[in-house]
């Protein structure tokens, strides 16, 4: 599937690793603020009361 | 006589698209399956030591900013005049008596014997930076001490624990809220449950180190707002997620003030 993705992706050989290096990153940070709201949520939200 | 049924050539040509439809199903299924599990392993990774690593990460920054808060830090002495208790009077008085005290011309009142109680006060710390250092050594997270911040909004509590801003600061009258992470961010508040009353609670502040010394440990409601009121007295009350790796409840420890650059005038207002 990984593969595929990378294969669909446009351009010469470097133009498709730095598309995909990017769309790593950028999904890498999405899951980053995605976690970090369902932790402060549902399994610690630091304490406070109120 | 024998009669030989030979399944028709069509028949094989549908079977193989099916079985080829199925296998995609598994497959599909099989690769959602393994990606749930990397996404619920990230989750975990993320929130056990990523975040750890990144409040870590704060503290040397937040270390710098409390020692220069400490060197800049205005401190002044103040008239304490210890809330007058209208719940408690004297037991020679009889039920149903109302309780005047005496006041001077001016409507003060009267301070009957003693020395003025003077307290030290210091400015109030800007939201969002640290001003204070909490150390309780039964504890082995928070033995060498963690930074508190003015704040409790969710950025404060990731650099450290937080003060409730409409709470008195540590060492002052009343009743001085600290919230801390208990599974994240460096969980500095993480063996919370593990203090026994008399367990000592040391904060440092511009004014000098502060001692508590803890009286009880309860578990509320999230939404129990009674536990920030103002109490009679110097108190400290840490608040805590409850229980681990869940937001479900509140794990409160109440601690009193021993002592510390204003135990003593506390103790002669008592």
């Amino acid at each position: 599937m990984i593969r595929r993705a990378y294969r669909a992706l446009p351009g010469p050989t470097p133009i498709r690793v730095a598309t995909s290096v990017l769309i790593v990153a950028a999904a890498l940070v999405a899951l980053h603020f995605f976690y970090d709201w369902v932790g402060n949520t549902f399994l610690d939200t630091g304490g406070t009361v109120g | 006589m024998s009669e030989t049924v030979t399944a028709p050539p069509a028949a094989a040509g549908e079977a193989a698209p099916r079985i080829g439809s199925v296998l995609r199903i598994v497959r599909g299924t099989g690769w959602t399956l393994i990606w749930l599990g990397a996404l619920t392993l990230g989750f975990v990774v993320h929130q056990l030591w990523i975040t750890t690593w990144l409040a870590q990460l704060n503290q040397a920054d937040l270390d710098a900013e409390r020692e220069a808060y400490f060197a800049g830090a205005v401190i002044t002495e103040v008239e304490y005049e210890p809330p007058l208790d209208p719940t408690a009077p004297p037991s020679s008085v009889p039920p149903g008596t109302t309780v005047v005290p005496p006041t001077n011309g001016d409507g003060t009142p009267v301070r009957v014997a003693g020395a003025p109680l003077v307290l030290k006060v210091e400015a109030p710390p800007e939201e969002h930076t640290t001003f204070a250092l909490i150390r309780i050594p039964a504890l082995e997270r928070l033995r060498d001490g963690w930074n508190i911040v003015e704040g409790v909004t969710r950025a404060d509590l990731k650099n450290g624990a937080g003060h409730m801003p409409w709470t008195p600061l540590p060492g002052q009258p009343g009743n001085a809220v600290i919230s801390g992470h208990r599974t994240t961010y460096g969980a500095p508040f993480h063996e919370l449950d593990e203090l026994t009353p008399g367990d000592r609670i040391e904060v440092e502040t511009a004014l000098g180190t502060h001692v508590y010394e803890v009286r009880e440990s309860i578990i509320v409601k999230p939404t129990e707002l009674w536990v920030t009121e103002p109490r009679q007295g110097a108190w400290l009350t840490l608040t805590t997620c409850n229980p681990k790796f869940s937001a479900r409840e509140r794990l409160v420890v109440f601690a009193e003030l021993v002592a510390g650059p204003n135990a003593g005038v506390m103790r002669r207002a008592s």
